[in-house]
């Protein structure tokens, strides 16, 4: 790093604010230390979205906290009501019929491929490609209204219970996703010319913030961010759970784990789930949707403990019951917790400070999930 | 890698805008979607199978003609619908109206007679 | 098969250890283990030699009736597809434990999350600063004592 002869103790580093409001990073607020360009220090001050929901959890009956478990991650609901109602269930020892574990599974998809078209909008609005942002939110406005035909809620589907799902799929509601994923199809080729191969966006993602595979391992790296580094761990193959059994999973990995390795991996994943939505849908059983479950069912007691696949990574809950029928203690892990404030303080040292966007958001945290 | 390949948006010039121009315009309305609550005065007896299983304690029953109704506060309401899928009479529904726009916190709580009458 | 890797894992530990090991459960495919908390660390670091090399979570839990805190370790082995749950119990008046910050770094943010919501101590943490809550006078929150809808009606509701 230049500097002209000072003394070390000489020279004042100036700090800059990276958020907390939309633009610049979501509600999620960092102070940078910068010489120059070169970025010295960053320390992170999480906590703007802190809830409390795992002690709101132990107040409230099983069917109320599924209601509530969609606001822990505003932008993929559908995985944080999957685990909980998975872990309720394993922890009654009861199960849903098949047909409602298809249409969850298919739910999932939907509420995946939302996620990461989402995705591409903010990364490009926060690289100032601001045509991929309209492009794509004008999408995910289609994704966002067949959840509305679907269940009722646009952005809170409030769709599963445990024993099942609320509401049936008919034939119309399956055509109306056949149309989604050929439309979806279609636009990944725009996406492709705009966004993932267009030559501004290359140069600003390739090599910059490259993450090892020891130390993303070491340091708690899931998902798409450590599927980048060369490891092919995906819990829907190592542990599935619901409709995936009945599926073949295409696990996307590269090689170089710098953030163009992420972006693609999460292009990749745009293509494997319309593939697994196809799948399901055509394997679709006949039968019931859900099992009864009483709104005051006590749950034995005993200890749970699930782990689904969101779309930022690894969703586990850990669930703790003394026989009555609200839980003794739910503990959430947030994929997003270890990304931003472990991963994210350790590649920006030493990087420009153009980059600190560009690595934020190719490890794709969501500030609700990390602070709960 | 190519410098022309984002030019192919330029397609997008000769289509239709993805945008409706609200508020003259709007999407229609979809069967089944949850928006406020509405109430059926003849079939409620007042059992508090509503206010029991509401997540966030926003309905109260209260004195209306002589016997209980429940009392819905909107600003509580999270809209997840299973007041209305609970409720064992079938008194309560969920209609599509989700424009709703208030200027006190009092106007919220939508007392029996409110709930009662479509908007 | 998948009970035999189960097994082995079961010897190598219990072997070593034997005594601090209060129970190993091998149920549906998992390992589930309660150990004393002084050698805690020593087996966790013989299970990360073993190849559960990712860790997944640190949690904390109250069990205000035995007065005594319940952590849990959560790991993961890539290569041998195994979820193992370690547990450990510690006092509630006076909750000090090892930190495992040497063996995974990712660890620290966890351990800062508990001390912060449990007041548990974890010696040899690098920095336990507040994390979510700024200026909080009270107890730590997710302990069994402090009442949130209590809390809410004194602070914002003034009565």
């Amino acid at each position: 790093m230049a500097t002209n002869n000072l003394e070390e103790s000489e020279i004042s580093f100036i700090t800059i604010p990276f958020g907390p409001q939309h633009p610049a990073s979501g509600h999620f607020h960092a102070k940078v230390k910068v010489d120059g360009e070169n970025v010295v220090d960053l320390v992170a001050y999480p906590g703007y979205l802190h809830r409390g929901f795992e002690k709101l959890m132990e107040y409230r009956t099983h069917v109320q906290n599924t209601m509530l478990s969609d606001r822990v991650c505003i932008l993929d609901p559908f995985s944080n009501e999957m685990a909980y109602v998975n872990v309720t269930e394993l922890a009654v020892g009861i199960e849903a019929p098949l047909r409602g574990k298809f249409i969850r599974s298919i739910m999932a998809e939907l509420g995946r491929i939302l996620s990461h078209v989402t995705w591409i909008g903010i990364t490009s609005m926060a690289l100032g490609l601001e045509s991929g942002t309209r492009i794509s939110w004008g999408d995910r406005e289609k994704i966002i209204r067949i959840q509305e035909i679907l269940t009722g809620g646009r952005i809170y589907p409030c769709y599963y219970v445990p024993g099942g799902v609320r509401r049936d799929f008919s034939q119309e509601h399956i055509d109306e996703i056949f149309k989604l994923l050929d439309y979806i199809e279609k636009a990944m080729k725009l996406y492709d010319d705009l966004v993932f191969y267009n030559t501004t966006f290359m140069t600003r993602m390739e090599n910059v913030g490259t993450l090892t595979k020891e130390d993303a391992i070491a340091l708690g790296a899931t998902g798409p961010n450590l599927r980048a580094c060369g490891v092919a761990a995906d819990v829907r193959v190592d542990e599935p759970y619901d409709g995936y059994p009945y599926v073949n999973v295409d696990v996307v990995t590269m090689e170089k784990g710098d953030s163009y390795a992420r972006s693609l991996c999460r292009r990749g994943e745009i293509i494997t789930s319309i593939s697994i939505i196809r799948q399901l849908l055509e394997k679709m059983p006949a039968g019931d949707f859900k099992v009864k479950w009483a709104m005051t069912k006590k749950v034995p007691a005993g200890e749970a403990y699930f782990c689904c696949e969101a779309a930022r990574g690894e969703l586990c809950f850990h669930m703790v019951s003394d026989g009555s029928d609200k839980p003794y203690r739910v503990k959430i892990r947030g994929p997003s917790f270890s990304h931003a404030l472990a991963i994210f303080p350790f590649l920006v040292r030493g990087s420009q400070l153009a980059d600190v966007p560009a690595i934020y958001w190719s490890l794709d945290s969501c500030p609700a999930d990390m602070d709960r | 890698m190519s410098l022309i390949r984002p030019f192919s948006l330029f397609k997008n010039l000769f289509k239709k805008p993805m945008t409706l121009d609200f508020p003259f315009e709007s999407l229609p309305a979809v069967e089944g979607y949850r928006g406020r609550q509405i109430l059926d005065l003849e079939k409620c007896t007042g059992c508090p199978v509503c206010s029991m299983v509401c997540p966030n304690l926003a309905i109260e029953l209260v004195e209306y003609n002589g016997k209980k109704y429940p009392q819905i506060h909107l600003g509580k309401c999270c809209f997840c619908g299973l007041c209305a899928e609970y409720c064992p009479r079938d008194a309560l529904h969920m209609t599509q109206e989700a424009m709703i726009t208030i200027m006190d916190t009092k106007e919220a709580v939508y007392t029996p007679a409110k709930l009662s009458q479509t908007a | 098969m998948a009970t035999d890797k189960l097994e082995e894992i079961k010897t190598a530990v219990e072997s070593r250890f034997g005594d601090s090991i209060l129970s190993f459960d091998t149920k549906d495919g998992r390992i589930v283990l309660k150990v004393s908390a002084q050698a805690s660390h020593e087996v966790l670091s013989l299970l990360k030699d073993l190849g559960f090399e990712h860790l997944s979570d640190v949690t904390g839990t109250d069990y205000i009736k035995d007065g005594e805190f319940e952590i849990a370790y959560h790991l993961w082995s890539h290569a041998k597809k195994i979820r193992a749950i370690q547990k450990i119990r510690i006092s509630r008046e006076s909750p000090v434990v090892k930190s495992i910050v040497d063996l995974w770094p990712g660890a620290q943010i966890h351990e800062r999350e508990d001390h912060e919501l449990f007041g548990i101590d974890f010696v040899g943490n690098p920095d336990l600063s507040p994390l979510f809550l700024e200026d909080w006078k009270e107890i730590p929150p997710f302990r069994k004592d402090f009442d949130t809808r209590e809390y809410v009606k004194r602070r914002y509701y003034g009565d």
